[in-house]
């Protein structure tokens, strides 16, 4: 009996019927756990460091690797020695673009590859050479010995440069990548009917990812199988990289990451660093620790790309939107990286409008090369559209909330075919997230404060969006253990990236078993053991997950009621067996309560042990997209002699379905916002563009994250739960990626209401401020001046 | 990753100084700032003299006639919540309390942040600069957005990046060194070196000589002090422009005082412009205006930090405003 209380988190409590074997289960109506506020299932290990990450691994005999990286944007390598440093203490391998089984390919899309250490550096961190050591001083001081003759070449840094002709070329032929352009309807003749037309250029600066544990791994070779702990989103996309460069059967690669500190994108695959490692535990025969520096992981493996947007929109009196036009440029380094890759989708498919025409040009530069970062593309492009959307407002002098309930899409315009959202909640958003923040009563408290003397003015801002995906989708696979004394093994190749994915799926698996979730024990991101699932991104992998595992549960209870049947002399066949339902700690007879059987005594149970659940992730509804969206308000005060802007409040109001766990959904839309603050207000690379064309800014001070202290500690979650029945069986959409993207428009458009000046380039600091100011006096300054000469000159005349 | 390096941790005051005379010998206190050093390559060490055991160092306790010594290893923190810095020297309690964050102040040492090395990126980065012994300054021509506007004879544009120093000469005080010589005292207005005069040193420290301690002077009557910092993020980060005001009032008037800024030059930049700008005068709007311009009279902006001079007027106004409201 105590033991029955211990496993199931209720007696006599109902969990969800058992579907049809093969049937697609309606998401739950009622939760018991899912939607509650339940702590995370591993927070335990996580704060008190038990947890095993990546870079905790320790092996015994294990080595310690180290990667000498160009120091130059730009060189040819004419020759590497390793032979000084091969011999130096405690080094056990020591490889370069000469060594035997080192003369890799290392390809960046379908197109372009590189070698894995190649002669042409492009930019500052391309790897040169690798050692081995007994300790990491050594390989240091290793890496430290190993000569290179460089032969250096002029660079360009700066994306804006590098489309001027006469501009070095990063790779021959030009830095100009490619440009992406979509085009609907007639924009020009969407100026022509509209009653205001604005104008004006954007700039966001370089974002790098910064996750608190450093990229990197741990190889070990077991004969001709190798194993890698990387730190990573996904590993099987891990192995799958592993095993195309190093040529190898996936079998024979396994990767595991059951812990890791973060990633944002950064992540998603396998780097140079997974294969060195794995090539100096080779050439060693011990296993190696290969993890980055600081520095290196800033200049090496991924960044938000730099853009420049010229927009153009028209408008009608009314507030609905005639034209929108964007142009412009981003950079993601010297290889194909996506750096115009997204920033395009707000402007065609948040707002309606029908004429619209993109144009983004991606640009060589010799800088790291981009990887995806939470909503690529997106918190960019919000940055210039949610700033024209209040300068519209401002034009025709409506509230920047009610400019964007007059342009609410009913269907996905930039996708072919418009298809419908299975659900669409920006107008909620909106609504219900400017009620709840007293966004009216605020935007007057402010004005009034404004009207007065004082330099200190006060700002209220908000920002709505769309993330083109978060509806997740197969494949995935999941095996769900169910033992003999009613507790649960949860079995998924998916990694929790720190977001909470453990919890999540423990929650599905409690409400669908009636376990408590402290009795599920979860397995996870090991190919070798572990099924296979896509990478962590994407803000897919609670419904991509999530329903996987309900399924799981589902093919298990189907089970179990067929051995409940034979007990209770049931004719299985017959389908009697749907006259049972299970009710977590037994299987009752629907028609007569009376009969039932506690699932520790099945018979058939007991003697095999476990069942053994599996399921597989649906398709998608056809012709319908899954999106999330969300709007954000925020409230400032701006100190107009300083430049300084503090953040007073924020709030989150998302649309992304069902919340599985309230306090992962919080954590989620609270991290997101701190993110966003830092791209808005405090983030970005500085390169010594005009002397040697490296970062400036490679470490924790100089590139400044958010601290505490930057983040407000008000902050609200505005959770808009609409009942989305067809996006998957749980009903949840991804959150991890919109609650990021409107936060800095949001901040620039409550600076504007506060000060009265546009920010057009990131990052709002007190630097930026008082250069707008300065710049503001100025044209003040000679506007005055122009005025008084033309007084002087009509009074002369 | 650190370099090698011998650890000795003597537990008196004479050893340290002797240990500290061996080649390549340095001093560590905190480290918070000696270890970032040593790992990044700015500095070799042969030797580390740690001098956390010497209990000599430690503490602040009033002097006899009145004023306060505070021994070099009294951590920031320690300064910031001091009881007797808080009632006396508000300036100080704030500059204290500006460090960097809290686990630094926790570590870092009073003594140690008079004695930092500048917060340069490329003296810090891997560029052989003219304070590293090289032939060329990168800021002058580079990105020069956190660098100096007084102060460079346009030979090396770090600024001084102390929260304490500023306050600490605004009050005149005054550091104690003990050395293979013996003992000296030297104003802290006048510890740190400018490039025009050895570029190559931050402070006036001989070898072999350590900061023993700080002696602050009594109390004038009538003295309101205070330090402002703006900052590019709100926590653990350098100044942009700040300012400590120690300024003596009768009545309404401003009798004496020092104006020092930071985030300025390369040393703690004391503004004798604003101060007979304000020194003789009620702070009224108009000596407030004048003291706002007065304060980057004969500033030297670069390419890219010409925003300082409107920073440095907006927080001078601020500053003097606030001041001529608060209490003593």
């Amino acid at each position: 009996m105590k033991k029955e209380q211990e496993i199931y988190y209720t007696k006599d409590v109902p969990v969800p019927e058992t579907p049809e074997p093969g049937t697609e289960p309606e998401p739950w109506g009622k939760t018991r756990i899912i939607g509650e506020r339940v702590p995370r299932v591993d927070g335990y290990e996580r704060v008190s460091g038990s947890a095993v990450y990546p870079s905790d691994v320790m092996l015994p005999g294990m080595i310690h690797g180290a990667i000498l990286r160009s120091p130059y944007p730009h060189a040819v390598v004419k020759s590497v020695n390793i032979e000084k440093a091969r011999n130096m203490p405690g080094v056990r391998a020591a490889i370069s673009m000469d060594s035997p089984g080192a003369d890799l390919q290392w390809p960046y899309n379908k197109e372009v590859s590189t070698k894995l250490f190649d002669p042409r550096c492009l930019f500052e961190g391309e790897t040169i050479a690798a050692v081995a050591a007994e300790t990491p001083y050594q390989a240091m001081d290793a890496i430290k010995a190993i000569k290179v003759e460089y032969d250096v070449k002029p660079f360009v840094v700066d994306e804006r440069k590098a489309l001027k002709s006469g501009s070095v070329e990063v790779h021959e032929g030009g830095n100009r990548l490619k440009t992406a352009t979509h085009e609907r309807g007639d924009v020009e003749k969407g100026f022509a009917e509209a009653d205001e037309v604005v104008e004006k250029t954007f700039r966001t600066e370089c974002e790098i990812q910064t996750p608190l544990e450093l990229h990197g791994c741990v190889a070990n070779w077991d004969g001709d199988r190798l194993t890698v702990w990387e730190s990573t989103q996904g590993v099987y996309s891990v192995q799958s990289k592993v095993a195309q460069v190093l040529k190898m059967p996936l079998s024979k690669v396994r990767i595991i990451g059951h812990y890791m500190g973060g990633g944002f994108g950064s992540k998603l695959n396998a780097s140079k660093y997974t294969i060195i490692g794995a090539l100096l535990a080779k050439a060693s025969a011990k296993p190696v620790k290969m993890f980055l520096t600081r520095e290196d992981a800033y200049i090496a493996v991924g960044n938000r790309p730099p853009s420049n947007m010229t927009v153009k929109m028209g408008v009608k009196k009314d507030g609905t939107l005639t034209a929108i036009q964007l142009k412009g440029n981003a950079t993601g380094g010297a290889y194909p990286a996506g750096g115009t890759a997204l920033i395009d989708w707000l402007f065609r498919d948040l707002y309606t409008c029908e004429n619209v025409r993109t144009e983004m040009t991606d640009v060589y530069i010799n800088a790291g090369p981009a990887r995806p970062f939470r909503a690529p593309g997106h918190p960019q492009g919000s940055w210039a559209l949610e700033q024209m959307m209040d300068m519209l407002a401002q034009k025709i002098n409506i509230d920047p909330v009610q400019i964007r309930l007059k342009n609410i899409p009913k269907v996905s315009q930039a996708r072919e075919g418009n298809p419908p959202y299975t659900s669409t909640g920006l107008e909620e958003c909106l609504r219900k997230g400017a009620e709840t923040f007293g966004w009216d009563r605020a935007r007057k408290e402010a004005e009034a404060n404004n009207k007065k003397d004082g330099h200190i003015k006060r700002g209220v801002g908000m920002g709505g969006c769309v993330w083109i995906v978060g509806g997740g989708g197969p494949p995935s696979t999941v095996v769900v253990k169910y033992f003999s004394d009613g507790s649960v093994n949860l079995n998924m190749g998916a990694s929790d990236i720190g977001t909470g994915t453990k919890t999540v799926m423990a929650l599905v698996v409690a409400e669908e078993l009636g376990v408590k979730p402290s009795v599920i024990q979860i397995e996870n991101a090991d190919t070798g053991t572990t099924q296979y699932a896509t990478p962590s991104g994407g803000s897919k992998t609670v419904p991509t997950e999530a329903p996987t595992v309900r399924n799981a549960c589902i093919d298990a209870k189907q089970q179990i009621l067929k051995m409940a049947a034979e007990d209770l002399g049931l004719d299985v066949e017959d389908r009697d067996a749907e006259d049972l339902r299970f009710e977590g700690e037994k299987v009752v007879s629907k028609s007569d309560p009376s009969k039932s059987v506690k699932i520790k005594e099945i018979k058939k149970l007991n003697k095999r042990g476990l069942v053994m659940g599996i399921g597989y992730r649906g398709p998608n509804p056809e012709n319908k997209t899954v999106n999330p969206f969300a709007a954000q308000f925020c409230e400032v005060e701006v100190n107009t002699r300083t430049g300084e802007v503090k953040v007073l409040r924020f709030l989150g109001a998302h649309d992304s379905g069902r919340v599985m766990d309230r306090l992962t959904y919080d954590n989620q839309v609270f991290g997101g916002i701190t993110m966003g603050i830092g791209f808005g207000m405090t983030e970005w690379r500085v390169l010594d563009d005009g002397q040697t064309g490296k970062m400036l800014n490679k470490n924790w001070h100089d590139y400044k994250l958010p601290t505490a202290l930057d983040v407000p500690m008000d902050m609200t979650c505005v959770p808009i739960e609409l009942h989305d029945h067809e996006a998957n069986n749980t009903g949840a959409k991804g959150l991890g990626e919109p609650v990021t993207i409107p936060t800095a428009g949001a901040i620039a458009n409550a600076v504007n209401h506060a000060t009265g000046l546009r920010f057009t380039d990131t990052p709002i600091n007190p630097i930026f401020v008082s250069r707008m100011q300065d710049k503001t006096r100025a044209a003040e300054k000679a506007g005055k001046e122009a005025l008084s000469k033309e007084a002087r000159n009509k009074e002369e005349g | 990753m650190l370099p090698k390096f011998a650890y000795v941790r003597p537990d008196n005051l004479k050893e340290a100084v002797e240990k500290l005379s061996a080649e390549g010998a340095m001093v560590h206190a905190g480290g918070t700032d000696l270890l970032g050093c040593l790992r990044d390559d700015v500095l070799d060490a042969g030797t580390l003299v740690s001098i956390s055991a010497i209990k000599d160092l430690r503490g602040i306790r009033k002097t006899e006639n009145g004023g306060l010594r505070i021994g070099a290893l009294t951590t920031i923190t320690e300064v910031s919540r001091h009881r007797l810095v808080n009632q006396k020297y508000k300036g100080l309690a704030q500059g204290a309390s500006e460090v960097a964050s809290p686990q630094l102040r926790n570590q870092g040492t009073i003594g140690g942040n008079l004695c930092q090395k500048p917060r340069c990126w490329y003296y810090r980065g891997e560029f052989h600069c003219l304070r590293k012994g090289g032939t060329e300054c990168f800021a002058a021509e580079g990105e020069n957005t956190f660098h100096c506007i007084f102060g460079s004879d346009s030979i090396c544009f770090i600024v001084h990046p102390s929260d304490t120093a500023p306050n600490l000469a605004a009050l005149d005080a005054e550091v104690n060194i003990t050395g293979p010589k013996g003992k000296r005292t030297v104003k802290v207005e006048d510890f740190h070196v400018l490039p025009a005069d050895d570029v190559m040193r931050d402070t006036v420290l001989a070898p072999g000589e350590i900061v023993t301690e700080i002696i602050v002077p009594p109390v004038k009557h009538g003295l309101r002090s205070s330090y402002r910092k703006i900052k590019a993020r709100r926590s653990w980060d350098f100044a942009l422009a700040g300012v400590a005001l120690a300024l003596v009032f009768d009545g309404d008037k401003v009798t004496d005082g020092r104006v020092v800024f930071s985030g300025a030059a390369p040393v703690p930049w004391r503004s004798r412009e604003v101060e007979s700008a304000i020194i003789g005068n009620i702070l009224d709007g108009k000596t407030i205006r004048t003291a706002a311009e007065a304060s980057v009279k004969g500033a030297e902006p670069l390419a890219k930090n010409e925003y300082k001079i409107g920073m440095f007027q907006g927080m001078m106004t601020e500053e003097l405003e606030k001041i001529a409201r608060a209490e003593e």
